[in-house]
């Protein structure tokens, strides 16, 4: 199968930057990685790259593709030149290039050495055997342990383009596989230093690290959890947190966001006071209306009872951090919806049935 | 920080800011090579004991193969049904085929349990049980199911643990080198000092030092073309300790994995089977039953892999392949214990094994041999130690247990990394005088790499090589075959000796020169085990000749093949096995 793609190349001795167009030869099945390979074996060795393990588990090969980015060994090159489509194939984003398709990750481990990235057990650990923990509880951290370090979420976010001292989403993802852990013994030192600048409320919830994580570890939903856990133990100081926390006494008392109130409750009375000319402004627009008497949804008692709902089912903290049935059916299978026919065994077109050699072979 | 920012598509390019590791005049006490389970798990051992340690690795620590390890790690810890150290030194033992050396096998499976509840300690993500303890599943050849396990991704949680732990103690003093690709020993009076390395990213030749080195740079899936194998698995420190003099150890034994997927020979976990996966040939028979009427697709290793090659062999596969069959353990077994082997189907073969059966077959997937050690993983030059699939203890002899050897590189990366540290600091910083006259020439022998201009592209031997050794040297070894690929691999080590051509003739992230250099590593390391493959002859364990020697021959090759390389050739010897209370039996399964 011919092959054409384009490449941004980078000559560190130069400091001269090509977008270079290359075509070649490869198999059906191959991944943009073989492609590279093919590229730097047969038109072009100094083409550069990171690969080693090619099954995505070594996280080396994230790089771009139209501006997106992918691990290259989980990217069928079919997929993506269908319909003639020409990829340009470029360096992950966020990060310093250093040749060709090779960025300088020493930032991103700088980000991860920064959330403390290891246990600190509990005084009450287990000395002679195992600590005993039940699975239900590790499942908590089950997305967040699949990470590979490849550093694609890094790559998209949003904030941290804005923000370069932004922790971001692989870092923050490796903090809460530790909160999540029973068996780790500094959750509110995390929280804490999790919560200052740079940290859980940076995050514009642009949800581009989830959809470009490919491994599943939806480094967004393990900030929320992050902001769920810390709001649970009463850190709330940063703007972030105090306006989530307003949504919630908000609808819960309401059924309404309390707009009028909201700017005070997040920012603080005084700060708010600052900000009088502009909200003056909205008035005559009816922007901001009066807080009294409380605008009460008609019924309230809905949004009362789903908020009470919430807290019977004990999903304060991470535990919340659930959108719907789905989404608890996603944890239970790992993310996976199963469709098909009742047995496999049921479909004609499957592979014959498994028997003993001392049976007669199924038909 | 510095950052890109986008410009129609391409990010401005900036260097590194700075080259940390300018500062090369610095000794430690003890330098690892190689950044996998083992040899992080020496590094922490050795700066827990006291040590000034470095860590140099051609991969970022957490970009190592150990990572890829899926099924699982035996320990005994008896938490699913009754077990025992001993019952894993047996199982082990009969599993080599008798060519494990049996001291350091019951050293092991003693010490096998606390390396686990440590793992657990410093926070690894294992499986639990119903009562919140580790959990263990059933493995190949294993009288009990001991293998401990994180659903499909166990070298993965490991690789993940020890280098959080290694970042802990980076704060502490701990000095990394990443993408380090370190080629050459420095002996010095009798003593390795250190080691030569190519800095990938800053480019340049750079000596780094130490009074005790610690090899655990994996093994050299890379020589066959169907291989688990990662495309670092180049053999660099097998190859650079045969260069150095050193003897490595039972060549000739290389593990064909039962379950790699066609054609890229990536691994679907033995953890598939141990859930309860059969394996087919064409009619839907399991045809293990034939083979090894026990066991069945559970047999070890060695064993599994010929029955499939037996059955592709006479007509019964599809496309060259057998197929494992997941499909009766239902989706939520394979949701929740094979989620990644069911990743990789989808991604690698396009079927879902909920479905429908996953075409496998055997391809190479861990060395048994390598450097040559003790049981603590000192070899036999003064300051030098291996561990991991690089070394050879023994504790696989001719045929690797499953989960196996994810146990072997934390043992025995702890106990080397405990005993080097020890010398270490037992004895005053080894001389450097010899270090800058080695790093010196071995600029000059890269500068000479990157002066050829005319000739063929080192890839074409690459692939040769791979192709041949997989035809020639594979699950059963034929004596004409044999005899050809020793040919072949003469030939290709003249190709390469002549000079090939690095296109790329800059110094940062030249991996077409690092490239180039593993795979002269890679021929020489195929020369050791085709003459090591040659003179025995005998069938043991993954060494199968079944057309000349079907039988294993106690008398004459109960002993561990030793390759010297003299005057550019490998020069064989023999040492016998240590043995302390199993006698040799027949083994079946």
């Amino acid at each position: 199968m011919k092959v054409e793609l384009k490449i941004w190349r980078y000559d560190t001795s130069t400091g001269e930057r090509a977008l270079r167009p290359y075509e070649v030869d490869v198999t059906e099945e191959a991944t943009l990685l073989d492609t590279l390979d093919a590229v730097r074996d047969r038109l072009d060795g100094s083409l550069a790259y990171r690969k080693s393990c090619r099954m995505m588990i070594c996280g080396s090969c994230g790089m771009r593709v139209d501006g997106g980015a992918v691990l290259a060994c989980k990217t069928r090159i079919a997929d993506v030149v269908a319909d003639g489509h020409v990829p340009v194939v470029s360096a992950m984003g966020n990060l310093p290039i250093v040749k060709d398709l090779v960025v300088d990750m020493d930032p991103f481990w700088q980000k991860m050495r920064a959330v403390q990235p290891y246990l600190e057990p509990r005084l009450d650990r287990a000395t002679e055997k195992e600590n005993v923990v039940a699975q239900e509880q590790m499942d908590m951290i089950h997305k967040e342990s699949l990470c590979i370090n490849c550093g694609c979420c890094v790559s998209e976010c949003n904030s941290m383009e804005s923000d370069p001292d932004f922790l971001g989403p692989a870092a923050l993802a490796k903090g809460f596989r530790f909160v999540g852990d029973a068996r780790d013994g500094a959750t509110i030192d995390r929280l804490e230093r999790y919560s200052e600048e740079h940290g859980i409320w940076d995050c514009t919830r642009c949800y581009f690290c989830n959809e470009r994580c490919p491994k599943g570890v939806d480094p967004r939903d393990a900030i929320a959890k992050l902001g769920a856990e810390a709001m649970k133990a009463g850190i709330d100081r940063d703007m972030g947190a105090r306006h989530a926390k307003w949504f919630v006494t908000s609808a819960k008392t309401t059924g309404w966001l309390r707009e009028t109130e909201l700017v005070p409750k997040t920012q603080g009375v005084v700060k708010a006071i600052k900000e009088i000319k502009f909200a003056m402004s909205l008035l005559p627009k009816g922007k901001i209306p009066l807080p009294f008497p409380p605008h009460v949804a008609a019924d309230i008692g809905e949004s009362r009872a789903l908020f009470d709902l919430v807290t019977d089912q004990g999903r304060s903290g991470a535990a919340g951090i659930v959108q719907g049935e789905k989404a608890l059916m996603h944890l239970a299978h790992h993310g996976e919806s199963v469709d098909g026919p009742s047995h496999p065994y049921d479909d004609p077109r499957s592979f014959p049935k498994p028997y003993l050699p001392d049976e007669e072979p199924a038909t | 920080m510095g950052r890109g920012t986008a410009v129609a598509g391409c990010p401005v390019a900036r260097r590194p800011a700075s080259d940390r590791f300018q500062a090369m005049d610095v000794s430690f006490d003890v330098l690892v090579v190689g950044a996998g389970c083992a040899g992080m798990r020496a590094a922490i051992e050795a700066h827990d004991a006291g040590a000034r340690v470095a860590v140099v690795s051609k991969l970022h620590p957490t970009r190592s193969h150990s990572g890829a390890a899926e099924g699982g790690i035996n320990a005994a810890l008896g938490n699913k049904a009754e077990d025992s150290p001993e019952t894993h030194a047996f199982d082990t033992v009969k599993g080599s085929d008798y060519l494990g050396d049996q001291d350091a096998i019951e050293i092991f499976t003693r010490e096998a349990p606390g390396d686990i509840y440590q793992l657990e300690g410093w926070g690894c993500v294992f499986s639990r049980n119903a009562e919140g303890k580790l959990d263990q599943r059933p493995f190949g050849a294993a009288g009990s199911p001991r293998t401990v396990y994180s659903a499909d991704i166990t070298g993965h949680v490991l690789i993940q643990v020890l280098y959080e732990q290694l970042q802990r103690r980076m704060s502490e003093g701990l000095v990394v080198f990443e993408e380090y690709f370190a080629f050459r020993l420095v002996e010095d009076g009798g003593r390795c000092t250190g080691v030569i390395c190519w800095d990938l990213l800053h480019g340049g030749v750079k000596a780094v030092t130490g009074s005790a080195t610690i090899l655990a740079t994996g093994g050299a899936g890379r020589l066959f073309r169907a291989t688990t194998n990662a495309y670092a698995c180049t053999g660099d420190g097998m190859a650079m300790a045969l260069r150095a003099g050193l003897p490595l150890k039972d060549m000739e034994f290389m593990q064909f994995h039962p379950t790699t997927m066609y054609p890229s020979g990536i691994l679907i976990t033995e953890g598939c089977r141990g859930e309860g996966g059969y394996l087919l040939n064409k009619d839907g028979e399991r045809f293990m039953k034939r083979y090894a009427p026990n066991a069945l697709e559970l047999a070890s290793r060695d064993v599994v892999s010929r029955s499939e090659t037996t059955e592709i062999e006479a007509g019964r596969g599809v496309n060259g392949s057998v197929m494992l069959d997941l499909r009766h353990l239902g989706p939520e077994k394979i949701l929740n214990k094979l989620p990644g082997s069911r990743e990789l189907a989808m991604t690698y073969a396009g079927v879902d094994p909920i479905f429908a059966p996953i075409p496998v077959r055997p391809g190479a997937h861990y060395h048994m041999g390598g450097v040559e050690t003790d049981e603590w993983g000192l070899t036999p030059l003064e300051g030098l130690y291996a561990a991991g699939e690089v070394a050879c203890v023994s504790v696989h002899g001719a045929n690797r247990l499953g989960g196996n050897s994810l146990m072997e590189t934390i043992t025995f990366g702890r106990r080397a990394g405990r005993h080097a540290a020890e010398y270490a600091l037992g004895r005053t910083a080894a001389a450097n005088g010899r270090a800058e006259t080695a790093r010196a020439d071995a600029e000059a022998w890269v500068d000479g790499l990157l002066a050829v201009e005319q000739g063929e592209r080192p890839w074409q031997i690459r692939d040769e090589l791979g192709q041949s050794m997989l035809e020639n040297f594979g699950v059963f070894r034929y004596p004409d075959k044999m005899d050809r690929q020793v040919g072949i691999i003469d030939e290709l080590r003249h190709r390469y000796g002549r000079g090939v051509v690095i296109e790329d003739k800059g110094t940062v992230f030249n991996s077409d020169l690092t490239q180039a250099i593993e795979l002269g590593y890679l021929l020489d390391l195929a020369a050791c085990m085709l003459q090591a493959g040659v003179v025995r002859k005998e069938s043991r364990g993954a060494h199968s000749r079944p057309s000349d020697f079907p039988e294993r021959d106690d008398e004459n090759f109960m002993k561990h093949s030793i390759t010297t390389w003299v005057d550019g050739a490998p020069q064989l010897s023999y040492r016998e096995v240590r043995m302390t209370k199993w006698e040799p039996m027949v083994r079946s399964y």
